[in-house]
């Protein structure tokens, strides 16, 4: 059975048909009218032809896991037209270090050719997202300044 | 073409039937947006109710303009008296319960006519559209667990009215995963911003599935199962309309198929070497490119072989280590040819001469002052 991938549907093509309007655009009058994607196959969840993954044929998500982890998504070329196995999941727990996770990602991303153009995004999203899971350091009290500064010296002595 | 492609037709429970059904000719349509667009708008004002405002209204008064010299507006003012209404202006659109500007009136060019060649292109159009996976996600069909685009099912899942009840109909579209589309479009009812919710366009909400039959095979019960259910549609194969198959204009509506329907395409529309049965005149639109893939032709040999190489490419070359001039003397000199005489003759050492500017002589400021 042939998978049916159409010359006459390209990425280019649909990237036409869509940029000026689809489900995952945002559109923000802030910023100078930014362009924005919540497409999970976009690295940058900017909107743009490199990074619109459901318009690609190859392309790379990075989501958050549970515990810290990151799970990557990619898309797989040969499935196409079947949306159900279209794309390939694996995650990498939280406690793997941080640079084994990187190069986990980036081989993913550029080994074998599949999207080298991806791996810098790729990486830094997975470390953007690591960052977001750590626990926030308690804010340190405040010091007093000013007059209560000088108030609590002159309690003091 | 070198091989037509082949669709999967899915049985009960979602799994392969076994049986698979070549793709019909139609979704090899050149997609049009701007065709599909223009067509959808002209469609869509084909089912209006004509309105206007009464014939009558602001005119219902015997005003009359009170002419010039009374130091007021010669706009026609109602007449009489014994009442705040007399002596105000009447008629015009800028008074108060006046005349509106331009009154609507129930002849207004409603429909549209539209010719039947853009239609049918129109539609060819949304149906190749509805077979790319990329543009089902962008008009925000949720796809994920579908198993294959176009999704076709089995008539014999439908036979014998097995699909009039919504339960069952229900079923059969969980089980080839296109349930969550449905219960997307039954989450997103929310009550519409503004003056529609008077008018009879109380909520709104996101379109689900289009179930696609044909009801010589698989009989018309399939609709009264469906007809319940938010956001979902059905179609005979033999009608199929733009406003179902591109909402909005919006390209790649989600149909579900019934393979009886699936297989009908081809003698509805034609193919490449037979024309339509059911379409007088008809030959399906064909594309203006075979390979629409940008990046296939710039690097196909074909072009690549009759490309001149890049001319004279970069001059400027860049040093990888930059070197400080300050230190470096060869470096100071190519960015300074003076700076070897500078250095021998101690220029940088010498000191400026001694003394103020000499004063200016007597009389000479006199001399300039002279007219």
């Amino acid at each position: 059975m042939a998978v049916y991938a159409s010359p006459l549907v390209s990425s280019d093509l649909v990237w036409q048909i869509v940029r000026s309007n689809n489900s995952y655009l945002v559109k923000r009058k802030e910023a100078g009218g930014v362009q924005l994607s919540r497409d999970p196959l976009n690295l940058t969840n900017k909107h743009s032809r490199k990074y619109a993954g459901f318009v690609n044929d190859k392309a790379i998500g990075v989501v958050a896991a549970e515990k810290g982890g990151v799970k990557v998504i990619s898309k797989k070329e040969s499935a196409a037209q079947k949306p159900g196995k279209t794309t390939v999941e694996s995650s990498y727990h939280g406690g793997k270090s941080a640079r084994k996770t990187y190069k986990a990602v980036a081989n993913r991303a550029a080994k074998s050719g599949y999207r080298p153009d991806l791996r810098e995004a790729a990486v830094a999203r997975v470390s953007a997202i690591r960052k977001s899971q750590l626990e926030p350091k308690p804010t340190p009290e405040k010091k007093p300044r000013g007059k209560k500064a000088k108030k609590a010296t002159s309690e003091e002595a | 073409m070198a091989s037509r492609p082949t669709v999967t037709i899915i049985g009960k429970d979602g799994s392969p039937s076994g049986a698979t059904h070549t793709m019909p000719t139609v979704f090899a349509s050149p997609i049009r947006p701007d065709i599909v667009q223009q067509v959808h708008t002209g469609m869509a004002k084909n089912k209006r109710q004509p309105y206007a405002v009464s014939e009558k209204a602001g005119h219902q008064t015997s005003a009359e303009s009170w002419g010039t010299g009374r130091a007021v507006a010669r706009i026609p003012r109602v007449s009489g008296g014994g009442t705040h209404r007399a002596g105000q202006a009447a008629f015009g659109n800028m008074c108060r319960s006046g005349r509106m500007f331009a009154p609507t009136k129930i002849w207004r060019k409603w429909h549209i006519k539209i010719n039947q060649g853009q239609k049918r292109f129109a539609t060819a159009s949304a149906l190749a559209a509805s077979a790319v996976p990329p543009l089902l996600l962008a008009r925000g069909h949720q796809i994920s667990s579908v198993p294959e685009v176009p999704l076709v099912i089995d008539s014999a899942v439908f036979e014998g009215a097995a699909a009039a009840k919504t339960a069952s109909a229900f079923a059969i579209l969980t089980a080839v995963g296109a349930s969550t589309d449905v219960l997307k479009a039954k989450k997103s009812k929310k009550l519409r911003a503004g003056k529609g919710k008077l008018r009879g366009r109380r909520h709104r909400q996101r379109r689900g599935p289009l179930v696609i039959y044909d009801p010589e095979v698989d009989g018309k019960e399939l609709v009264k199962g469906f007809r319940n259910m938010p956001g979902v549609e059905t179609c005979s194969v033999f009608a199929l309309n733009l406003l179902q198959l591109a909402p909005g204009g919006h390209l790649g509506r989600f149909i579900v198929w019934t393979s009886a329907a699936f297989k009908a395409l081809d003698t509805i529309y034609g193919t490449t070497t037979k024309p339509s049965e059911l379409k007088k005149d008809f030959l399906l639109p064909s594309n203006l490119v075979s390979q629409a893939d940008l990046s296939r032709l710039i690097n196909s040999s074909e072009i690549q072989t009759v490309l001149r190489a890049p001319k004279g490419g970069r001059v400027t070359k860049r040093a990888s280590v930059q070197k400080n001039p300050l230190r470096n003397k060869q470096v100071m000199l190519r960015f300074n040819p003076y700076h070897s005489t500078f250095v021998k003759e101690n220029l940088g050492q010498q000191k400026k001469e001694a003394g103020k500017p000499l004063k200016t002589a007597k009389g000479f400021e006199g001399i300039l002052a002279e007219d």
